[in-house]
């Protein structure tokens, strides 16, 4: 379709919002190497049943941008997107009740670790065609910490992108968006691009809001679309993991023991001895 | 390795970010293969920094000179970086992991189809390269399969690279003329000043989301009220919550500091708030979870709940006096 067909009918109907949101770890919860791994299922973490897991919070951001962007946009439609196994549907639903329009999975059942040019690939599987004039993902994972697929999956989609956008104002009847992305020492690059793109939110964009209880109580009866099993295999990898472990031992402080209030003390111990007390 | 090896400058504002020379180094420890930096840039600039980077690193400069370079832009670099390397082609592209590399790594290596590592740490002898997850609790080894492989290295992770060449290497300025079509930079918005006193401060009592609630920010002050010369931090975490404005922000992408002490309470340690404080003379961290990463770069750890300890401890320090 032409580019100026294309922006005169989004205006009519708005603009159509995918968002990414990860299911992780809790940043308080313990994390266990898988040891009983074999050469098939390959080393990666165990989780224990009980695990606390929640939405990546850079998401949250990602989604509430979303939420302001479809008020600011009448008609506009958010679809929140997550990849994983059965339990990323809570995530999906925390979307939905976040105010969300529509949920949808990307079932990948696997014990190891899903590169992110894989997770990125199966994302852009579902994404193509779809039309979406607006990808939104987190900045970085605080999981894997790999700050890559939203960058990746713009790559593959071919849509231009910014990355660690801390201010938006999308301009949907001139179908672009400006930006503000957050660089190092607190200074902002401004940016104007050409929808369809993405962009990858920088937390402190917003303020997360509570999901309201019509929200909550909508969401509970929603459908998940759940997307095919993808046609993306393994051999898509550019890398493999050789190893994971824990930290080496030894290069942390000295833990202080005893009660509370021998740790008090030998804290103001220490605190006097350096002379700041 | 000895695959031509690339690496990419980065620069704000017509100066070299020192992370860059961390690549350098990093590019050194990884292999003998053809060295090349590449630089693109405009206008007098452009030639002062190339001819910088060869004086310092006595590796050959190829600099990229068009106006529509005086700004940082995804779409420009991706195309001109891979006209230069050639599609397909077995290449290491290593840059540092500040914001241009992260924004510019992964979007290259989809257009180079090269793998794509980010956050890098160490290098293991079988040519793993060494990441961290999980806020630090975890480190994961992992190995480019054959072809281009483009990497971001971890900003202190390597030392500068500070031993100065016998000779400079060339430096080579090319046009090109071929501005970006769906992106454009703008410009640069300078900083709202943020200070908080942390240079004069000799203590730093700073809150993370351990704390619960903004109203227990009350212990991180009392505490903080301790020290004739003291001042309240925050983690990102924190101010995202509204319990602290970003004034008070440690970290990357707040305010670097080093005090002679450094109180951490309820802070996880993530890379991006440890590179703010690292440097303090004594750090001390209280958390619930003895596995937090701040315990791995504290002198003294505390495996508590701040809320209870902090009244505890100041209970102690009246019955002391
Ligand atoms: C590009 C980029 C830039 C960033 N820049 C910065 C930056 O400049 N500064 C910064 O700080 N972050 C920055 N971040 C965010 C960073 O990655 C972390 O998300 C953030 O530092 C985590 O903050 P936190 O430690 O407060 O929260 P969490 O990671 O959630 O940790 C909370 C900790 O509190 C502990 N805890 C819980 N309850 C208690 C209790 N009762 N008593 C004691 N401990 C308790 C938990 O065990 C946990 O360790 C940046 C991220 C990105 C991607
Ligand atoms: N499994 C996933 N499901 C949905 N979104 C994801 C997934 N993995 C990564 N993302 C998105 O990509 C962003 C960056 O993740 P990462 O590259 O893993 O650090 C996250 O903030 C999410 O928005």
């Amino acid at each position: 379709m032409p580019y100026h067909v294309y922006m005169k009918s989004h205006v009519a109907r708005g603009v159509r919002i995918l968002v990414c949101v990860k299911q992780v770890l809790d940043s308080a919860e313990t994390v266990s190497i898988d040891e009983t791994a074999t050469d098939e299922t390959a080393t990666w973490i165990r989780f224990e049943p009980g695990t606390v897991f929640r939405m990546n919070r850079f998401d949250e951001f990602a989604v509430q941008e979303a939420l302001r962007i479809r008020e600011s946009i009448p008609g506009s439609v958010i679809d929140a997107l997550s990849l994983g196994p059965d339990r990323v549907k809570k995530t999906i639903l925390k979307a939905l009740e976040m105010g969300a329009d529509n949920g949808v999975h990307i079932p990948v059942e696997t014990k190891k670790y899903i590169l992110p040019y894989m997770r990125a690939s199966m994302i852009a599987e579902y994404a193509q065609n779809r039309h979406y004039d607006l990808i939104l993902t987190g900045i970085m994972a605080e999981d894997d910490m790999e700050c890559q697929v939203g960058q990746l999956l713009a790559g593959i989609l071919g849509l231009p992108y910014a990355t660690s956008v801390i201010y938006q104002d999308i301009e949907a009847n001139k179908g672009t968006i400006y930006v503000e992305k957050e660089i190092e020492e607190g200074r902002r690059e401004c940016m104007d691009i050409d929808l369809p793109a993405l962009i990858t939110v920088q937390s402190g964009i917003n303020t997360p809001g509570y999901p309201s209880l019509s929200n909550v109580l909508r969401a509970r009866g929603q459908q998940i679309e759940v997307m095919e099993p993808s046609r993306c295999a393994d051999r898509m990898d550019r890398e493999v993991i050789t190893g994971v472990s824990y930290p080496s031992a030894g290069v942390s402080g000295t833990f202080i023991d005893g009660s509370p209030q021998e740790k008090a003390n030998a804290l103001l111990d220490i605190l006097h001895k350096n002379a700041v007390l | 390795m000895n695959t031509p090896m690339y690496i990419i400058a980065m620069h704000i504002q017509g100066k070299i970010l020192p992370e860059t020379y961390e690549a350098v180094s990093f590019a050194q420890d990884l292999g003998s293969g053809q060295k090349t930096i590449i630089v693109l840039g405009s206008g007098s600039q452009l030639s002062s920094m190339a001819n910088e980077l060869s004086e310092n690193t006595g590796i050959d400069v190829v600099a990229i000179k068009a106006q529509y370079l005086n700004l940082y832009n995804a779409e420009s670099y991706k195309k001109i970086i891979k006209g230069i390397i050639g599609h397909g082609r077995s290449a290491c592209i290593c840059m540092p992991h500040v914001s241009m590399g992260y924004d510019l790594a992964p979007g290259l290596a989809v257009d180079l189809d090269a793998a794509c590592i980010t956050g890098i740490e160490a290098i293991s002898p079988d040519a793993s390269f060494t990441r961290s997850m999980f806020g630090g609790k975890i480190r994961v080894q992992t190995r480019p399969l054959d072809g281009p492989v483009v990497l971001t290295v971890l900003p202190g992770a390597w030392k500068g690279f500070d031993n100065a060449p016998l000779a400079s290497g060339s430096v080579d300025i090319l046009s090109v003329d071929e501005p970006p079509l769906t992106t454009r930079t703008l410009e640069i918005k300078a900083s709202t000043p943020k200070d908080m006193g942390f240079s004069d401060a000799e203590v730093i009592v700073s809150a993370g989301r351990g704390i619960g609630s903004a109203e227990n920010l009350l212990h991180i002050e009392d505490l903080a009220a301790l020290f004739p010369r003291s001042a309240v931090g925050a983690t990102r975490g924190v101010c995202d919550l509204g319990w602290l404005g970003y004034k008070h922000q440690i970290g990357v992408t707040g305010n670097t500091v080093a005090p002679g002490v450094y109180i951490a309470c309820g802070i996880s340690g993530a890379v991006q708030h440890l590179s703010g404080m690292r440097h303090s003379g004594l750090i001390i961290a209280i958390n619930t979870d003895a596995h937090a990463s701040i315990f791995r770069i504290a002198t003294y750890c505390i495996v508590e709940d701040v809320n209870t300890f902090i009244p505890i401890l100041l209970e102690e320090y009246k019955g002391q006096s």
